[in-house]
């Protein structure tokens, strides 16, 4: 283990892994990244991993369009040795009131603006796409094609692998204990297997943002709750795009070997680090999944998983270098959209670590949430 | 050849009821209590489904449940264990190809 490096990046998932990429690319040398576990084994490993573009405002269409051009081309930018599995189906999100359609026609005007090729549906419409769905209820529904998901451990690996190429170490099962700094600087990081002096640290802890800050001295606003998956056996593809719904809650996609992936959010959900499975939620979900695809009736769910939403107060990223603590840059709070938009997080934050002009303008301060300046996006789970 | 008793199963066979199911759409007589496959073996059908992978042909291997090599799809249910699912009158089997279809 290095004694000495230039930066050192908390959390081995899909943030860290684009954040250390994408520095080590734009020349940055003695980067280290630390990883209590294995590599994706937090929320990246047990996210939805869904892909989606089309959202309510624009610092978001931007984002999430930008990441996905750079997921269309992940194969070859970062030289990956197994294909990393984006699936372009299309996300078909349904509306179920009249409120929640006149606000879809609102972000579809928007997403144009941006680029992004997103369409409003009548119900018949939404049918003809997915057929097997049932109506009952649905009001109307927006469709973006390019739209999609992808394999998040064959994505974070990617970049992990590409990083290492640049020079990049990182260390897994080796669990950052204490920030140690020194009037506003900081001066080393205090793992479990021995001590790394540096200037700079980057918190991209997901699910233990809050704690990782805390070793700092920084306080901030985000909390980690359970949100629980199920997966089914495969089958022969029948679904096409991802299905979602934000009043209906529920999102649900066919992955490319066949199997059907599905969750909701509990309201109830207390905040924690429990990732147990439930039997609520098997119940719960298969409920709501197979009166929207009646087809799903006919398959058995093979296994569950959990994992954390690290939220912020207006479910909005934190990327931010803390204003009291020099060096200390923050990429948390993704609030269960971290992945789509992981392949930009890593651009912004190795520009912004590099004191370049960021190449979208973003308000992901940290002081927003003091201020009053919520970001108010309409489309979030 | 019939297969008449299995090692797991209490099939509770009844050769004085015959029963009668599709295979491909086509009639096969089977008896009260034995299994999709024991009766498809009997009928001298011994290629069940095509692998997922690579579409092979997969025939009875396990016999109890345990090794997917008999799935097929049962009444537009995929990947039924048709090695220990009792057969029923009317039923539609359909040989499984690929992962197997879900049919409405």
């Amino acid at each position: 283990m290095k004694s000495k490096a230039e930066i050192v990046i908390i959390g081995g998932g899909v943030i860290g892994a684009s954040i250390a990429y994408n520095l080590a690319d734009k020349g940055m040398k003695d980067i280290v990244v630390l990883e209590q576990n294995y590599i994706a084994s937090g929320s990246t490993g047990s996210c939805g991993a869904g892909i989606r573009q089309q959202w309510g405002t624009k610092m978001n269409c931007l984002l999430s369009r930008k990441s996905m051009e750079i997921f269309e081309n992940m194969n070859e930018i970062l030289d990956t040795k197994r294909d990393i599995e984006l699936k372009q189906g299309g996300y078909l999100l349904l509306a179920f009131s009249k409120k929640e359609l006149d606000q879809f026609k609102e972000n579809v005007k928007l997403q144009h603006r941006y680029g992004i090729p997103s369409e409003l549906l009548t119900v018949k419409e939404a049918k003809e796409i997915v057929p097997q769905l049932n109506t009952e209820g649905i009001t109307g529904a927006t469709y973006c094609p390019t739209d999609g998901h992808a394999n998040p451990f064959r994505v974070t690996q990617a970049y992990v692998e590409a990083a290492q190429r640049k020079g990049v170490e990182f260390y897994t099962y080796t669990k950052a204990e204490d920030i140690i700094t020194e009037k506003g600087k900081i001066k080393k990081v205090i793992t479990d297997q021995g001590e790394i002096q540096t200037n700079k640290v980057v918190n991209a802890a997901g699910g233990f943002s809050k704690e990782v800050s805390q070793m700092a001295g920084i306080e901030i606003p985000t909390k980690s709750e359970r949100h629980e998956i199920l997966v089914t056996e495969q089958v022969n593809p029948i679904l096409k795009p991802m299905v979602m719904s934000f009043s209906y809650n529920i999102y649900c996609q066919q992955t490319p070997d066949g199997s059907f992936v599905m969750g909701y959010g509990d309201p109830d959900e207390p905040e924690s680090h429990n990732i147990k499975s439930s039997w609520q939620f098997l119940e719960e979900m298969s409920k709501k999944a197979t009166h929207l695809l009646p087809f799903l009736k006919k398959i058995r769910v093979i296994r569950q998983w959990a994992g954390l939403y690290n939220i912020t107060p207006d479910a909005q990223p934190i990327l931010d270098e803390a204003t009291d603590l020099e060096g200390f840059f923050m990429a948390v709070g993704f609030s269960g959209h971290g992945f789509m938009i992981a392949p930009m997080t890593g651009i912004l934050m190795s520009e912004m670590i590099l004191g370049e002009e960021l190449s979208i303008d973003i308000e992901l301060d940290l002081e927003r949430f003091e201020n009053d300046r919520l970001i108010l996006e309409p489309s979030v789970v | 050849m019939r297969i008449e008793n299995h090692p797991i199963l209490d099939l509770d066979r009844d050769e004085e009821k015959e029963i009668t199911f599709t295979y491909k759409g086509k009639e096969i007589k089977a008896y009260e209590g034995e299994t999709i496959a024991a009766a498809l073996y009997a009928a001298g059908i011994r290629v069940l489904k095509a692998s997922s992978k690579y579409e092979r042909p997969r025939g009875l291997f396990c016999a109890i449940g345990n090794c997917s090599s008999c799935h097929m799809v049962v009444d537009g249910i995929p990947n039924v264990k048709t090695c220990i699912t009792k057969v029923k009158e009317g039923m539609v089997v359909e040989e499984e190809v690929g992962k197997g279809d879900i049919v409405d």
